[in-house]
């Protein structure tokens, strides 16, 4: 049996910062991981995260996995077991885990820290069981960790952070999102979150939930309703949805099991997630040798768990190697009580005030409205209106043309004599939400700075269409600017009428549907309509111009809706057409058979 | 488009040595490091097993080892979490009817 000074079960943000940071202090530490390479589900997460520059804002998850795993690596004392599951704790402070699902190995320790996460709830419904049905994070996993995609179109189920990051992670890859429901009546997560997806065009369902999931042996469709205040589905407002797949982004429950086989006390704090282990400020829970972070203490953001997994690692260490480490704690006390203190945080605390873990004081902070700016100069506008623990505009803006304060959960106030127009914060905003804008009184038009992380990138020139903040089309507008940053958040300036200066809020490809008329060569109704507009007037022009009823069917299919087209256009009758000419063949053979040629012998 | 997805704003997928595997004795493609539900997946293939009372569908729901409900029966030995075993060269891979006969 091998023996360590600490251990950390998970490798997630959590666990890799306390490994670092008992590492770092030279204990012998061992950290288990059961995936093949550390991260957590930071490596699944391609979003740019909240916070300030010291816990990695602005940063994507998995670039803020690398950069841990990078830290834990390069450390002499640190033991890293990956494709390591911990399947149980025993007396003596020993634990055993099973190495690539075969070798047990068991192992000892003097300190524990236990950083297991969590995982995705349940919400059962009818056929929740059913193949198509997935917890959010797994298609998460699907798509950014393996660039697999389970389905083409699909619901989310729940307004959360998670649900919300999903949404927008999925049409970037290029599906749709039919809907997100909520069955309160406000969004769960962060309102730049929502107005990151609402813009392109997803509604978010308030008062919603799902009844039932449709399939035989997979997802081909979701029933969904209106709930009252109870919750309870009001009869008569259901609506069937198509949707090949479901995600349930409901919450996560921490994951206990681990800290129970180590004789930590766990209470029930709904606040927290669910089951929690019982611990004291300084994250040592009932057992005295055992410390718990991250996820499993309170489900939060990673920022709040890499302090967490600091704090949790320091008191180990104070106590492995006999040193005082108070000034540093307290340190990490007062950014993660800072970090906690704005709105969102409000469940979070009074969840810990069951275990006599008191919010400490912090600088107050301030809620300041959506401020517009100077009509004419070229300048960030901030959409940034609710208070999340989230400073990053601030520390990127080098002419300090943004301030934010003491209190991380302030919104952003712009100084527009300072502001310069560079747009270094619109491509730095995790939120995405800041953009630029110029009017242009000359021109009567308005020049517009927005953040874009989709493909293709727009062009030069390009045409594009100019969308309001629930996805809705507004006007043309024109690409004039194409700005490609390495953080891949790139910057498309586009122009467009004056008056819509206000309303426009992002772009996209212009995505003009019409029915296909001329099922053989793919022809629409909108393109018969403008070859009749550009000057068409009769059927054998018509043909010549778009190919309709040229195809192998001859004009069976689509010929007399055609005639009714133009009839309808031109304000001919139908009888008074010509209608073409028929020729051979009527229906498709092979041409072999007019090369054998005359009558068979 | 369900499978792999080619195209990506922010993320870059190298493409990775292929192997083959083999569900439900048809040959499949798979990427070396793939776990067994994502080549599945990527194959279109959503069904990882029927339950053990009811005989339902069932398939992915974590896709981080926790549920268990992706259970295979993987090279003859069933209950194996497949978003969790990486696919191997010429690995049998087969749907878990029930809950798996005893080896």
């Amino acid at each position: 049996m091998k023996e360590y000074e600490a251990v950390v079960i998970g490798g997630g943000p959590a666990g890799m910062v306390g490994a670092s940071e008992l590492g770092s202090h030279g204990v012998k530490t061992l950290i288990v991981d059961e995936n093949d390479i550390p991260g957590g589900q930071l490596v699944k997460q391609t979003h740019k995260f909240f916070g300030d520059h010291e816990h990695y804002a602005s940063i994507r998850g998995f670039e803020i996995a690398e950069k841990l795993r990078g830290d834990i690596q390069g450390l002499a004392d640190v033991e890293i077991a990956t494709s390591s599951t911990v399947i149980g704790m025993y007396p003596g402070n020993t634990l055993v885990y099973a190495k690539d699902d075969d070798i047990e190995v068991k192992v000892s320790y003097k300190k524990l820290l236990i950083a297991t996460g969590a995982m995705e709830k349940q919400l059962p419904f009818i056929n929740s069981d059913l193949p198509g049905v997935y917890g959010a994070g797994a298609v998460q996993t699907l798509m950014n960790e393996y660039g697999v995609m389970p389905g083409k179109r699909f619901l989310i189920v729940g307004s959360g952070n998670i649900g919300l990051i999903l949404a927008y992670q999925l049409l970037q890859s290029g599906v749709e999102v039919r809907a997100i429901l909520e069955a309160l009546g406000k969004i769960g997560g962060y309102l730049v979150h929502a107005n990151k997806v609402r813009r392109l065009g997803v509604p978010i369902l308030f008062k919603h939930t799902i009844l039932r999931a449709i399939g035989d042996e997979e997802v081909q469709g979701a029933v969904v309703a209106q709930v009252d205040d109870k919750f309870k589905p009001i009869p008569g407002t259901e609506k069937e949805l198509v949707v090949d797949t479901i995600c349930i982004a409901v919450g996560l429950t921490p994951l206990t099991e681990l800290a129970e086989q180590a004789n930590c006390e766990i209470r029930y704090i709904p606040e927290l997630g669910g089951y929690v282990p019982v611990r004291d400020e300084r994250m040592r829970t009932t057992n005295p040798d055992v410390f718990v972070a991250g996820d499993i203490s309170s489900i939060e953001e990673a920022t709040t768990a890499m302090i967490e997994g600091k704090i949790s690692a320091l008191s180990m260490i104070e106590e492995i190697k006999d040193v005082n480490l108070e000034k540093e704690i307290e340190r990490e006390l007062d950014t993660l009580a800072l970090f906690r203190s704005g709105p969102k945080s409000v469940r979070i605390r009074s969840g810990l005030k069951k275990f006599g873990v008191k919010q400490r004081p912090v600088p107050s902070s301030s809620q300041n409205g959506l401020q517009i700016g100077p009509a004419g100069k070229l300048r960030a506008i901030v959409d940034c209106t609710e208070e999340i623990p989230c400073n990053s505009c601030e520390a990127i803006c080098k002419f300090n043309a943004i301030h934010i304060g003491e209190n991380i959960n302030s919104t952003p106030v712009v100084d527009y004599d300072k502001c310069t127009g560079c747009a270094t914060c619109v491509s730095a905003c995790p939120g995405l939400a800041i953009y630029m804008l110029k009017e242009n009184p000359d021109t009567s038009t308005a020049t517009l700075g927005i953040p874009y992380e989709f493909l293709p990138i727009p062009e030069v020139g390009q045409k594009m269409w100019g969308m309001d903040g629930n996805g809705n089309y507004i006007c043309d507008v024109t690409v004039k600017r194409v700005i490609k940053n390495p953080n891949k958040t790139n910057i498309i300036y586009v122009e467009f009428p004056l008056e819509f200066a206000q309303m426009v809020k992002h772009t996209a490809f212009p995505q003009k549907s019409s029915p296909i008329i001329c099922r053989c060569e793919e022809v629409t109704l909108e393109q018969i309509e403008q070859a009749i507009d550009s000057g068409a007037t009769d059927f054998e022009e018509l043909k010549r111009l778009t190919r309709v009823t040229m195809g192998p069917c001859g004009g069976k299919n689509c010929k007399l809706i055609v005639l009714g087209i133009l009839s309808r256009k031109t304000g001919v009758p139908i009888s008074e057409l010509s209608h073409g000419t028929s020729r051979p063949p009527v229906k498709p053979v092979e041409f072999s058979l007019f090369s054998k040629g005359g009558d068979p012998k | 488009m369900r499978g792999r997805i080619k195209f990506h704003p922010i993320l870059e997928f190298k493409e990775k040595k292929k192997i083959k595997f083999y569900f439900e004795d048809q040959e499949i493609e798979a990427y070396e490091g793939d776990t067994v539900a994502v080549a599945l997946h990527a194959a279109g293939i959503r069904i990882l097993r029927y339950t053990p009372i009811n005989g339902r569908p069932a398939g992915l729901f974590c896709a981080v080892g926790k549920c268990s409900s992706c259970l295979m029966e993987i090279d003859g030995i069933p209950n194996r979490r497949s978003c969790m075993t990486r696919v191997k060269e010429g690995m049998r891979v087969r749907r878990q009817n029930k809950r798996g006969d005893v080896v």
